[in-house]
């Protein structure tokens, strides 16, 4: 249930909240480049998604059993060659850049192989720009944002697992194809807008975006509000329980104690918040 | 005829020449920037372990009851981890001697503020009872408003707060002991900082105090600081 | 076979500051401009490290061209750009620690910077070391010019420093919508127009010129 709550924070988060484009300014030269057409923004983001997947997958296998110190297969390909203590402290972090940037290469080349098996006619519309989904920020900085969940963690145990790495491209992806499509939207009625000729093209698309990324502002703290509602409402029992017989209430003088009955009556102890 | 067949087969084995060339070129570049990661590693590895942890550790002296030197501190870190109904939550303590004396104890702590995850330093005195400072290490609150959090005349309202009740955050005139004056325009980023400090602050002095829970040793430093 | 006049070392330079500017000209490179220019410290190390490895890029694939066939070019500039972008951010994150974390994960975007694949394809690819170095220091020039004026102008209205120096009165409610997202945008789109109005105004006075004398 908790790993529940938790993935749904993940999503809402990466969807809404820290949108890719909006707050971590990721994927932008597709966002201002492919905007024109909502059909051509849907296919661009949904593409953008596939591939997020992919290559979230790639990259946080490769860095679970291959570049963090201790991983499985360092350790053992390691174990040959020196002791198992220095095995265990192998450290290939260093290649972490490039391992990334050709996991997306390739899943890029398996999206567009897929594309051009299944919907040719979406493949030929999109013409240059399928490729060009590996310069694309947007991937790159998920892969990077899962690197840090899982190698740049202080407890080991705190480490991401798949679920959650896979969450977060798919809605990441997810919160792009929104941005994208609502820019869009935006982009085929500015077309009949009178607007001044300095200002065409690249220029107002950044002053609407900068608009819509004051709206979703309005997001912040959703999930902060969400994770108190979703938490306190399925740990408050068993909190209650745990805390109670944690706190010896025996021990503690006399008006404390009436005072600490209170509060956990009253829900107002702070772990149940 | 003849020439255009010869001409087929020098541009056959030009193409496998190229191909030799081209294989040798990645070969050769993988090998060169290979060398110059591993060279980059074995260098700066070291000094960016040492700048992950002094980040941390630079920090725990200041916020101890007492003023004493860093080297006069012998400081252990290990990880603790809280099971309540299912929630897992894990700190950092590190746990302060000076000589044979217990000093005090830093939690390193960790919770969702108003915008992102605060994670914050927590120094307490030997006897769990005060705490003696807050130490922010990283937020992304809301710059002007939420981010005066890291003012130190605003954290120092934490000093010598007891720790036998929760803190409550009031938005104006603090008077009881476990009071604290929100920042003005950001009492969701104050109140937020305050839950995870009350919440830190239980479940440590419940670890402590039994000794019964799930919690893991970990000798000496972890090297991700 | 007769090849086009291609531009010298100096015209490659002096193109990169304005008439081929990244960031206002040839819209690339987005991602850091905005989000790096919260304030001018941040941005100066960013145009650094862009030009520190568009610098080595520019040169190896200058060095390697002639022996570069067209199925394997992306590759290799990948490769080579992967592994200076490494190199750059265990730099800073060993001697400019506070900078790394604040800059996080923006300094390793920089290997999916259009402006150095593009600069290595189009000039470093075709020309010999010396112009590649040329227009990789232009380029940068040019990178570091649009970074500053986009960070002095968040930095200054929206929180009243310079390098982190007071230098607004206290009077200056800070706008503190400048450095949050939406502030990048704006001012990114509105210096965009105005540098896009400049120059209309410079070619147009030119034409002017050119038509009133022919």
């Amino acid at each position: 249930m908790n790993y529940l709550i938790d993935i749904l924070l993940i999503a809402v988060s990466a969807a809404l909240i820290n949108n890719f484009v909006l707050y971590y300014f990721v994927g932008i030269c597709p966002f201002i480049g492919v905007s024109r057409q909502i059909d051509m923004a849907v296919g661009m983001g949904l593409a953008v998604t596939f591939v997020m997947c992919i290559a979230a997958f790639l990259s946080w296998t490769v860095t679970t059993f291959i570049l963090i110190p201790g991983a499985l297969l360092s350790k053992l390909v390691a174990g040959f060659f020196v002791s198992p203590e220095a095995a265990s402290k192998v450290d290939l972090t260093i290649l972490s850049y490039i391992v990334y940037i050709f996991a997306i290469a390739a899943s890029v080349q398996f999206v567009e192989m897929y594309v051009r098996r299944f919907f040719p006619a979406l493949y030929k519309s999109f013409g240059v720009f399928l490729p060009l989904i590996t310069t694309n920020c947007a991937i790159l900085f998920a892969c990077l944002t899962i690197m840090s969940h899982v190698a740049g963690v202080d407890n080991p145990a705190d480490a991401w697992d798949l679920g959650r790495a896979l969450t977060l491209a798919f809605f990441g992806g997810i919160g792009f194809t929104i941005a994208i499509v609502i820019m869009a939207g935006i982009r085929e009625e500015l077309d009949f807008c009178d607007i001044p000729q300095c200002m065409k093209g690249p220029a107002i698309t950044l002053v609407v975006a900068g608009l819509l990324s004051m709206a979703f502002m309005g997001f912040t703290g959703v999930d902060s509000g969400l994770k108190k509602a979703l938490k306190s409402r399925s740990v408050k029992n068993a909190a209650l329980e745990m805390k109670i017989e944690n706190y010896d209430v025996t021990s503690v003088p006399g008006t404390a104690r009436a005072h600490m009955k209170n509060m956990i009556a009253s829900k107002e102890h702070p772990c149940l918040s | 005829m003849n020439d255009s067949l010869n001409g087929k087969n020098s541009g056959k084995l030009r193409v496998k020449k190229n191909f030799m060339i081209q294989a040798w070129l990645v070969l050769f570049l993988s090998v060169f920037f290979g060398v110059s990661l591993a060279a980059v590693q074995l260098t700066l590895s070291p000094k960016i372990k040492a700048n992950k942890l002094n980040e941390t550790m630079k920090n725990v002296p200041g916020l101890l009851p007492g003023h004493y030197a860093p080297d006069a501190l012998k400081i252990s870190r290990r990880f603790l981890t809280a099971v309540s109904g299912g929630v897992k939550k894990s700190y950092s303590l590190f746990t302060a001697m000076s000589g044979k004396t217990l000093v005090g104890y830093v939690v390193k702590a960790s919770g969702q503020g108003y915008s992102d995850s605060i994670d914050a330093l927590i120094g307490l005195d030997a006897s769990l009872s005060r705490i003696t400072g807050v130490f922010i290490l990283s937020q992304k609150e809301t710059p002007g408003l939420g981010g005066k959090i890291t003012d130190p005349e605003w954290r120092a309202q934490f000093i010598d707060k007891p720790t036998d009740r929760p803190l409550k955050v009031v938005k104006t005139g603090a008077r009881a002991s476990n009071e604290i004056d929100a920042i003005t325009g950001a009492t969701i980023s104050s109140r937020s900082l305050c839950s995870i400090i009350n919440q830190a602050v239980s479940d440590v002095k419940g670890i402590l105090e039994s000794n019964e829970k799930s919690s893991q040793q970990v000798t000496g430093v972890n090297e991700n600081g | 076979m007769k090849m086009d006049k291609q531009p010298t070392p100096l015209e490659r330079f002096i193109n990169g500051i304005l008439p081929e500017n990244p960031v206002y000209r040839q819209v690339l490179g987005m991602c850091p401009t905005l989000a790096v220019t919260n304030n001018l410290k941040g941005a100066m190390t960013m145009a650094g490290a862009v030009c520190f490895v568009l610098l080595c890029a520019n040169v190896i694939t200058s060095l390697i061209r002639d022996l570069l066939k067209p199925h394997l070019r992306i590759v290799v500039f990948t490769l080579t750009i992967a592994t200076f972008v490494t190199i750059v951010d265990r730099f800073l994150a060993a001697y400019m620690y506070q900078m790394s974390k604040q800059l996080g994960p923006y300094v390793p975007l920089i290997i999916v910077n259009c402006i150095i694949i593009c600069r290595c394809e189009v000039c470093a690819s075709k020309q010999p070391v010396i112009t590649a170095a040329a227009d990789a220091l232009g380029q940068s020039v040019g990178y570091a010019m649009a970074l500053a004026s986009i960070a002095f102008v968040r930095e200054i209205m929206g929180t009243g420093m310079l390098f982190g120096f007071r230098v607004l009165p206290a009077v200056w409610p800070d706008w503190v919508i400048m450095i949050l997202p939406p502030g990048a945008f704006l001012t990114l789109g509105l210096l965009m127009g105005l540098v896009n109005f400049v120059i209309m105004r410079l070619s147009s006075t030119n034409d002017k010129h050119a038509g009133g004398t022919a």
